[in-house]
């Protein structure tokens, strides 16, 4: 590998490792507060994706708006999901994998049915060009991912420190009942999670309309890589989630430039078994006990 | 009572020459339809278009050697055509809009009353069915195209999708025309292809990317080469072909990987090939969503080389790459639009645009909001040669359908017949162990700025060039484990 190859490369790991990050940060948001993954969380990205197409694409609206719209999107489609599904199955950790399953063929059919099965629906680069340095070169659309997986994984951190509403969403993630003793409205708290992580999954999406082929099928295809990174970094902390985004990020782009996509799969599924192996909970997840 | 009996007599008597008088006139305007030996084409029988036909949609059935449009003959049962293909999905764009083509061509030979066959006309209806590039689901496309719709030609695309339908259908005798000739083999009979010109396409990309290119004199090295694909049977077989006749034209190949076909980041995969530093990347039979992504990279990447491919869909890759990127770059590939003005004001192609404009276009009944591309013949392109070998093996049995074998065989026996895309004739016995392939004019295009999509450059003749690099062509296809005889 020449120096101008590896630098290239690096410049491709850290741009997707941006958009893992920004993909996965609300799925690990919502498993650390209801202990139940939300298998639909690609469809949430995919349908702020879609939401860019038919207002961006389509429309002609700014495309700044229209990430916004699919963040407010996102959010909607979230607390919908928490009062619709996520409530009433609260506790039962199987019914809730099961209901979002279900969620996704629904998404997906939804999606279908409106906009059309056949082709992609290509979403135009607002910004064709791309950005050069040391002599590689990383679409623009790509490097501006970073700074918002950064301000999105920096933003809910200090929320969740800081405020009380991020204290209390903690609460709740450490011991439900105890928070509940304390005051804290459960329902309320559940629900803001969701709307968070509905609205990280919009802006993931929303940015990425112009990456990723925005067809049906993108839910699906997300959802793996995100909850491999999930998994790896620790269910629910989003410090893990951080972590782990750069280090699948890395592995698979330097395994796919080196060797191919398949065998980069592998390797990240190998890495993450490894990681399994030696740390059940993730790299910064905590013993559930 | 007898007051009453009489009216009731007057009625039934005007009611009973009522009906003999509209039965006599009847016959009297009604021209009589020919038996099968009767059936001629004299003046006297033609009463002119059939309602609703279009002088474009006559043009369009030009093709059939015995329609005798405007004659009536007795009507046969429906002939059912099944169309299996990826109509979702990332391949979508080469199976989908060929659907648009058979459905305009088989409605015109509807609106004549059917395809005439052996001194009967039988009305066409295709059933589609959406296999999303999946072999096991083209498996289950077959099976209810063959049972539910007892189907006896399939359009599709092939490869994977080729292998996994081959013995059900050889069993049940249906013609499947692949879009790659690659899928002809001796054991499957009654699967054929080449009325869409690949891998004789690709292996001529090669010469047109010799041509726009410095020579070796000049650059004072050889000239290097890369291919990369999603990992696929047509790509493998498909790509053995490209890469045997780069190595015959000369070219160094500096890359040759087929990524899986779940990859949605297509960065490194065009990092790794630019690393090698081609002077032509072929993006060889890469889907049409991936060679769209895959072109952004080379844009993005700042690739300078010439880029070659099958199929490109340049209103998809315009919202990607400046128009200029992608001239720069030359865009070389095939499968022209039949509204590129090099087939002429009066032509089959300009016919097929005006009638697909009618039904699809801008502000059509049935908008697809694209543009038309160079996919929506190219399914059409084999059911129609199809269509002239039941009409030619039909003579041979009149007042019935003929076989499959009997329409192959008709084909076979023909020195040449019309195509989509000019004189064809049968052939691929040298290549792929049966003469299952149209041979025929292979239209070559290139990205032209003014147009802002592609022109055909040049429309060349396969045989004779490839009887010259044949030798070094299949040592390098063997190599890959790709020809027939190896499978």
């Amino acid at each position: 590998m020449t120096s101008q190859t590896l630098i290239q490369t690096i410049a491709n790991a850290a741009a997707v490792s941006g958009m893992y990050a920004l993909i996965a940060v609300g799925l690990t948001l919502a498993f650390g507060v209801m202990q139940m993954a939300n298998l639909a969380h690609g469809h949430f990205f995919m349908a702020g994706a879609y939401t860019v197409y038919a207002l961006y694409a389509l429309n002609k609206w700014p495309f700044w708006l229209a990430v916004a719209a699919a963040v407010g999107i996102g959010a909607v489609i979230g607390l919908a999901v928490e009062r619709g599904i996520f409530r009433p199955l609260r506790g039962d950790v199987v019914a809730g994998f099961i209901a979002t399953a279900g969620l996704m063929f629904v998404f997906e059919v939804f999606m279908g049915e409106v906009w059309g099965w056949g082709y992609m629906r290509p979403v135009p680069s607002p910004y064709m060009r791309a950005v050069k340095f040391m002599g590689a070169s990383v679409a623009f659309q790509r490097v501006i991912v970073i700074p918002f997986a950064i301000a999105c994984i920096g933003g809910l951190m200090i929320f969740m420190r800081w405020f009380r509403l991020g204290r209390a969403l903690r609460a709740v993630a450490q011991d439900p009942e105890a928070a509940s003793i304390q005051g804290i409205n459960i329902n309320r708290m559940t629900a803001l999670a969701m709307a968070i992580a509905g609205a990280l999954a919009g802006i993931a999406g929303g940015l990425m309309s112009t990456i990723y082929a925005v067809t049906p099928a993108l839910g699906g295809h997300i959802i793996l890589p995100a909850l491999i990174v999930v998994v790896v970094g620790g269910m629910g902390s989003i410090g893990g989630v951080t972590l782990a985004s750069i280090i699948m990020g890395f592995v698979n782009t330097f395994v796919t430039t080196l060797v191919d996509g398949v065998t980069a799969f592998m390797v990240s599924v190998a890495v993450m078994a490894l990681v399994l192996a030696i740390r059940p909970q993730g790299l910064m997840g905590h013993v559930v006990t | 009572m007898k007051k009453r009996a009489l009216p009731k007599s007057v009625v039934f008597i005007l009611l009973v020459a009522a009906l003999a008088m509209s039965l006599a006139l009847a016959g009297g305007c009604k021209k009589k339809a020919p038996t099968p030996e009767a059936a001629t084409t004299t003046p006297e029988a033609i009463s002119g278009l059939p309602a609703g036909l279009t002088q474009d949609e006559v043009v369009i059935l030009s093709h059939l050697p015995d329609q005798q449009i405007g004659v009536e003959y007795p009507i046969g049962e429906t002939i059912h055509l099944g169309f299996l293909c990826a109509l979702s999905g990332p391949d979508a764009g080469w199976g989908l809009p060929g659907l648009c083509g058979n459905n305009i061509w088989i409605d015109a030979v509807n609106k004549t009353g059917g395809l005439l066959v052996g001194g009967k006309r039988y009305p066409l209806e295709i059933h589609a069915f959406d296999d999303e590039a999946i072999a096991s689901k083209a498996l289950q496309g077959a099976r209810e195209l063959v049972l539910e719709h007892d189907v006896k030609f399939i359009s599709a695309i092939g490869g994977d999708a080729a292998k996994a339908t081959a013995p059900f259908l050889t069993e049940h005798k249906v013609v499947y025309a692949s879009l790659v000739p690659t899928d002809c083999d001796p054991n499957r009979p009654y699967v054929v292809a080449g009325g869409d010109i690949t891998p004789q396409c690709n292996m001529f990309n090669v010469l047109i990317a010799k041509m726009v290119l410095p020579s070796e004199e000049e650059m004072g090295r050889k000239l290097t080469y890369a291919l990369t694909t999603q990992d696929c049977i047509m790509s493998r077989q498909v790509g053995a072909w490209e890469i045997g006749a780069a190595k015959a034209m000369g070219f160094k190949i500096v890359y040759e990987e087929f990524f899986g076909v779940e990859t949605t980041d297509f960065a490194p995969i065009i990092t790794a090939v630019m690393a090698t530093k081609p002077d032509v990347i072929s993006l060889c039979e890469a889907w049409p969503e991936y060679q769209t992504m895959m072109w952004e990279q080379l844009y993005l990447q700042g690739y300078e080389g010439v880029v070659v491919q099958n199929y490109a869909d340049w209103e998809t890759n315009l919202t990607k790459i400046p128009a200029e990127y992608a001239a720069a770059q030359f865009g070389i590939d095939s499968f022209p639009l039949m509204d590129d003005p090099w087939w002429g004001e009066t032509s089959w192609q300009k016919s097929f645009t005006n009638v697909w404009n009618a039904r699809y276009g801008p502000g059509a009944p049935e908008d697809v909001k694209r543009r038309m591309t160079g996919i929506d013949w190219d399914h059409v392109i084999w059911l129609i040669p199809w269509c002239i070998g039941a009409q030619i093996a039909g003579k041979d049995t009149p007042g019935e359908w003929p076989s499959n074998d009997a329409i192959l065989a008709a084909l076979r026996a023909q020195p040449s017949f019309p195509t989509v895309l000019g004189p064809g004739h049968m052939s691929g016995k040298d290549m792929f162990g049966i003469d299952n392939m149209i041979e025929e004019p292979v239209p070559m295009c290139m990205f032209n700025l003014e147009a802002t999509d592609k022109r055909i450059v040049a429309h060349l003749n396969f045989e004779p060039w490839y009887e010259n690099i044949k030798d070094v062509v299949i040592k390098e296809v063997e190599k890959r484990g790709q020809m027939y005889y190896q499978r």
